[in-house]
């Protein structure tokens, strides 16, 4: 029974914008991702260089650290756009430079900055370009730079918002297919038809639950692929994504069980959804105090992921903190039954008879 | 044209708002969560690079760098004292720590080492734009004369000069939350139309004296009223009106018809709450890259100009960061109006063909 409700479900469910929704937010919000805070909080200058001749100072800019360098075709063009803001300054190469460089000539150097540039960018471009300028001298530099890392090197912003990108894929399809697709059967009516078969609510509930936490996998595995982030232990990062799936299908169920309409369920969604996202806060601000975020059931899966993905954890490592995760989805069955229960109450039970009026004799 | 009637239609779909729990929590939830996150952005842009340095015999070169305001320079007594001063979180993210004879060795023509301290936060460019420095620094006080001459200032600087004056994030996240604003009164104003079509109220309605022009520009301002007035509340509490007031009311008032436009749309095309969600993020998804591409240096590409929420976001970042008025924001606010008067057609056609089918 529970694997015809199953079937039906994946076979209706293509049709559902909730279901595209979670198949397509992973891929959105990584793109985003990577686009926005790859690039909005860490913008590196950018630099056009036009070359007229055949400059050495081009292969030298190309291999260039946290500047990014592109190569108009034109002067004019180069111009233009470091005008527009679209570089944050240009370099123009004349003809034959480095042998005037060579030479002892002091060429002037065609140089432009953005007025829309930060004055921190300016100053880089403008040491950078007279650095790349003495590499063609073919004299080598009196002085070695040694940079010496102080403290805990830390990881990049995008690195730090990958638990933030699996507890939005997970939870989405692990919560949102299921109850999205109890309340429709709610609404319709067709839970009631169901229920007159030799179907119990039970059976529903754990069709329901599969489906979410099915979906809930296979978004959480696709975000990882994405973001090119299963670590050195595959087997057990796709456990901590299973038991996680597993959790939020659980909630999934009590919110489908418990809201009566989808307005009430996106409402419960928004407003509860803090206590499922909150502990992705602590892994993008890791200054924050940490244990904070050991109060929010869904850290116990998404650390284990972040540790295996990015820290290169273990399954031993990992264990104690998965074996709570596993022993949070064992205490919601309880509740999901309850919920479940009260559901099947009310649906056995038809709407509630108005209250008779009383008589006065 | 009832005004009698169009004014009931209104009055009817204010309190279905009202009632409507998910809409109306998400539009107090919504202004609620994006005025506290606009006055926690940071207002200020800090393009200051703050770097120590440990020198002995260099404060003539030091003295003479000019930094326009992108790099300021504490000096320490020793490379120890910058190192534990850094380590401590306390100093800078960056420190130079020059080596006692850095200068008699150069001269000497001996190789020497510089040690650049760097925290986590310190980004590559910095790290290579201040080993450049130093390696500049070594060739000049090894009397090897500069390869190049350098421009003037007034030759090099391109475009109107925003060092210290840059738009903070706060000032370019404005218009994305004026968008999410207007967003959640499209969907709102979808799902009223959508519930009226389902629902066949509106055969009721057409069955009186209210013909369906009449519902039809009841709809449109009830859109419109909704929208602009959120949008409006949203500017008022992020302090965006100042000298340019009127510039921004008609841009609001233009983005609220642009929103009520795709919002008659999705609403006649959506079935129930699930679909209007769907049809909504059809035009939500490429009405917002205007307000994301703002969040990025340089000119929008010539597609994003070409989008209909271009202009609002010119428009309103024009008006509220750089105070221009009128006769600047003359090409965003065109574009606009023409979306405008495109969008609130399709909306209108659309709505006024599923209405006269019932």
């Amino acid at each position: 029974m529970i694997r015809k409700i199953l079937l039906k479900d994946l076979s209706l469910g293509p049709r559902s914008p909730i279901l595209l929704w979670a198949l397509v937010l992973p891929i959105v919000l990584t793109l985003l991702i990577r686009m926005v805070f790859g690039s909005l909080f860490a913008s590196e200058p950018r630099l056009g260089i036009v070359d007229l001749g055949n400059s050495a100072v081009v292969a030298t800019a190309g291999q260039l650290e946290g500047i990014q360098v592109t190569f108009p075709d034109t002067p004019e063009e180069l111009r233009q756009q470091v005008e527009a803001g679209n570089l944050d300054a240009g370099l123009v190469l004349q003809a034959g430079f480095d042998e005037l460089v060579r030479s002892g000539a002091q060429p002037e150097l065609q140089f432009w900055v953005g007025g829309e540039s930060l004055a921190s960018d300016r100053i880089i471009l403008g040491v950078t370009a007279i650095d790349l300028v003495r590499t063609t001298s073919g004299v080598g530099s009196p002085v070695d730079v040694t940079v010496v890392p102080i403290g805990d090197q830390g990881l990049e912003l995008t690195v730090r918002m990958l638990p933030m990108l699996v507890i939005m894929a997970v939870a989405i399809a692990g919560v949102m297919v299921p109850a999205a697709s109890l309340i429709e059967e709610k609404t319709r009516r067709t839970l009631s038809a169901v229920l007159v078969t030799p179907a119990r609510l039970r059976d529903v509930l754990v069709a329901k639950g599969l489906l979410g936490a099915i979906l809930a996998v296979l978004t959480g595995v696709m975000t990882l692929l994405l973001n090119n982030a299963f670590g050195d232990a595959p087997l057990a990062t796709l456990l901590a994504v299973a038991v996680g799936a597993v959790m939020m299908a659980e909630i999934g169920l009590i919110l489908g069980s418990w809201a009566p309409d989808t307005n009430t369920m996106f409402a419960a969604w928004k407003g509860g959804a803090i206590l499922l996202l909150f502990p992705v806060l602590f892994t993008i601000w890791p200054s924050l105090p940490q244990w904070i975020a050991k109060l929010g059931p869904t850290y116990y899966f998404l650390q284990p992921i972040f540790d295996l993905s990015i820290n290169g954890a273990t399954f031993a490592d990992v264990a104690p903190q998965l074996a709570i995760a596993a022993a949070i989805c064992i205490a919601l069955l309880p509740v999901v039954l309850r919920f479940g229960r009260s559901l099947e109450a009310r649906l056995v039970g038809g709407p509630k008879p108005a209250k008779p009026t009383p008589v006065s004799v | 044209m009832n005004t009698t009637a169009i004014g009931a239609i209104v009055a009817k779909d204010v309190k279905a708002f009202i009632r409507d729990r998910f809409y109306f929590f998400m539009t107090i939830l919504g202004l609620v969560f994006y005025v506290g996150a606009f006055w926690l952005l940071p207002s200020t842009v800090d393009e200051t690079i703050e770097m120590g340095v440990a020198q002995t015999g260099l404060d003539a070169y030091f003295d003479g760098l000019t930094t326009d305001g992108g790099l300021e320079i504490t000096p320490y007594p020793s490379a120890e004292a910058l190192e534990a001063a850094i380590r401590s979180g306390e100093g800078p993210a960056v420190g130079l720590a020059f080596p006692p004879d850095f200068a008699a060795d150069i001269a000497a023509g001996n190789q020497t080492t510089v040690s650049l301290f760097v925290t986590a936060e310190v980004p590559a460019e910095v790290r290579g734009g201040l080993s450049s420095m130093v390696r500049e620094m070594a060739y000049l006080a090894a009397g090897n004369p500069p390869l190049v001459t350098l421009p003037n200032e007034e030759e090099v600087l391109l475009g109107v000069d925003r060092a210290g004056d840059q738009v903070s994030l706060q000032e370019t996240m404005r218009p994305l939350f004026v968008f999410f604003m207007l967003r959640v009164e499209m969907m709102a104003l979808a799902t009223l139309v959508a519930a009226e079509i389902q629902q066949r109220t509106v055969s009721a309605i057409l069955v009186t004296p209210t013909t369906v022009t009449d519902f039809l520009i009841a709809k449109a301002i009830l859109g419109t009223v909704l929208a602009f007035s959120q949008a409006v509340l949203l500017m008022l509490l992020i302090g965006s009106f100042g000298s340019n007031s009127a510039v921004l009311l008609v841009t609001l008032l233009l983005g609220s018809i642009l929103m009520t436009g795709f919002g008659l749309w999705a609403g006649s095309a959506g079935r129930d709450f699930l679909s209007i969600i769907f049809w909504s993020m059809l035009f939500l998804i490429p009405l917002a890259i205007p307000s994301i591409a703002v969040l990025f240096p340089g000119t929008a590409a010539a597609w994003v100009q070409a989008l209909p929420s271009w202009g609002l976001v010119e428009a309103i970042v024009g008006a509220t960061a750089y105070g221009d008025g009128f006769g600047d924001l003359a090409g965003p606010l065109i574009s606009l109006t023409g979306w405008c008067v495109v969008a609130f057609a399709a909306g209108l056609l659309v709505l006024k063909r599923r209405v006269v089918r019932l």
